[in-house]
């Protein structure tokens, strides 16, 4: 690994523009319940999760999925209130010049279990709303380069529709967001047309973010590591089939997809699984004009965590199996396997226009900033 | 320098049967399917199984048919195809492009009638 005379202070050069495509603002579940309607308020402000919910939900001791995101303490964040209290809006705006980042893309950190949500399901759809609410006001600011997803919540298409509509004008919302983990049915599924098309009519790509609501929750495993790091990456490589195999790409060819956070590697082998299989099985997905790889390749993926320590010859071989044009620099911040920039400018195999491209240029392109 | 091979009479062939022959030491199928005949390498592309012994059948398709909707799934009589029994890849009995992509081809041959019989040229 790469790392001479860096400090822990070190950044990127600044004449890298840095797009962070996924940054987690820890709105606190007291923010946005003040956005949302009776009786939804009462429900979540009495309903015992405290502020936070970090602690209860996504890293207490008697957790919802296996462990402690934070190892029993150890992780710690200078410029955020993780995991602890909710963030102060200007938490951001120090966190992304402390990392070197120009410009972030906030997606909601409580939201990311909501799928683990099995019944009450306008329980998610009235957090998604106030959440709307609350960030458009306290947080989404574009003059200082903080731009937000819109959550959809897709259990509910007609409630995704109006919510996706609601935000055409806003300048702050540039995008929409998929919580992919445990999406129940998959997310290529013709139930979600309606959503997928309009995206593409308010011309909003499409971030797929994992999380620990799916497989992570496989029974018997006893660690965070075992779930964490299987569940998050075959959520995304099922989401990904599903997406690929029931032609969504093909259906909707404007809609940009965006797959977040399990790093580069799952996606060659998804590549050679899904080919292998489609070859000997050609007619199930008609829809395919090609082999399921090709359309892997014109997915973007988000870089974190990345393999920094896989040989570099691997992780070249599959950077170059996506494509430089395919790969976006993101942080993560603050959660406990955040990467900084420097992942990306420390890979010995990219050129500068490479960089350039995996730093920021192809996300200002996507997202059109 | 091609060379014209005899296979057998047209009239010994009932509708879907094949003859497997080889010619300087290459598999090949010849196949009736629905009054036609076709003529193809019997070396699968995969994994060298004998692809022209697999089942002769109408492509399966589904077309999509609007926002929200269910394929709308059908067998394609325009479009016969066959499938080598060892996996399941799957050529145009006519072209011997493997429906998955085109980069994958199957060699096909000539096919004459003459006289009542069936002949294959043979590169
Ligand atoms: S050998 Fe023909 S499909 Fe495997």
């Amino acid at each position: 690994m790469s790392s001479e005379h860096r400090t822990n202070n070190s950044s990127v050069d600044s004449d890298y523009t840095v797009v962070d495509v996924d940054a987690h603002y820890l709105e606190s579940f007291e923010n946005i319940a003040e956005y949302m309607d009776e009786p939804w308020r009462t429900r979540l402000k009495e309903s015992g999760w405290g502020e936070i919910g970090a602690k209860q939900n996504a890293s207490s001791y008697f957790p919802t999925s296996t462990g402690d995101r934070q190892a029993y303490g150890r992780i710690d964040r200078e410029h955020s209130s993780y995991p602890d209290e909710p963030a102060e809006p200007d938490e951001i705006k120090a966190s992304m010049e402390s990392i070197g980042i120009d410009i972030q893309l906030q997606i909601s950190h409580l939201l990311l279990p909501a799928n683990a949500v099995r019944s009450d399901d306008q329980r998610v759809t009235q957090f998604m709303e106030g959440y709307v609410k609350y960030v458009r006001e306290h947080i989404l600011d574009p003059d200082e380069g903080i731009y937000g997803l819109v959550p959809v919540p897709f259990h509910d298409v007609e409630a995704s529709l109006d919510l996706l509509k609601e935000t055409e004008d806003d300048e702050g919302f540039i995008g929409a967001c998929m919580i992919a983990a445990g999406a129940r049915p998959a997310l290529g599924n013709r139930k979600y047309d309606r959503i997928y098309e309009l995206g593409e009519e308010l011309d909003y790509p499409f971030v797929f973010h994992t999380g620990g609501a799916g497989l992570d929750s496989y029974d018997g495993f006893q660690s965070f590591i075992e779930t964490h790091a299987l569940g998050f990456l075959a959520s995304n490589q099922a989401q990904l089939t599903s997406l690929v195999m029931e032609g969504i790409p093909e259906k909707f060819p404007e809609l940009d997809i965006i797959f977040m956070e399990s790093g580069v590697t799952y996606v060659p082998a998804l590549m050679t699984r899904l080919d292998e299989e489609y070859l000997k099985r050609p007619e199930e997905n008609p829809l395919l004009e090609k082999l399921p790889s090709d359309y892997l390749k014109e997915v973007y993926y988000g870089t974190q965590p990345l393999e920094k320590s896989a040989n570099p010859e691997y992780l070249e071989t599959c950077f170059n199996m996506i494509g430089a044009d395919q790969i976006m620099y993101a942080s993560d911040y603050p959660h406990w396997d955040y990467d900084r920039p420097t992942t990306v400018t420390d890979l010995p195999f990219l050129t500068e226009d490479d960089k350039q491209k995996i730093l920021g240029g192809n996300a200002l392109e996507v997202f059109d900033l | 320098m091609s060379e014209k091979v005899e296979v057998k009479p047209v009239a010994e062939f009932e509708d879907g049967d094949r003859e497997i022959l080889t010619v300087n030491g290459k598999s090949i199928g010849v196949i009736q399917y629905d009054g036609n005949f076709y003529a193809l390498s019997n070396t699968c592309l995969h994994d060298c199984g004998p692809v022209c012994t697999g089942r002769v059948h109408e492509k399966m398709d589904g077309e999509y048919t609007g926002t929200g909707k269910p394929l709308d799934w059908s067998h394609n009589e325009d479009e016969i195809v066959i499938s080598c029994p060892w996996h399941g890849w799957t050529y145009d009995l006519e072209t011997g492009e493997h429906l998955a992509t085109d980069d994958i081809q199957l060699p096909t041959y000539e096919v004459e009638i003459e006289d009542g019989d069936v002949y294959i040229i043979v590169e």
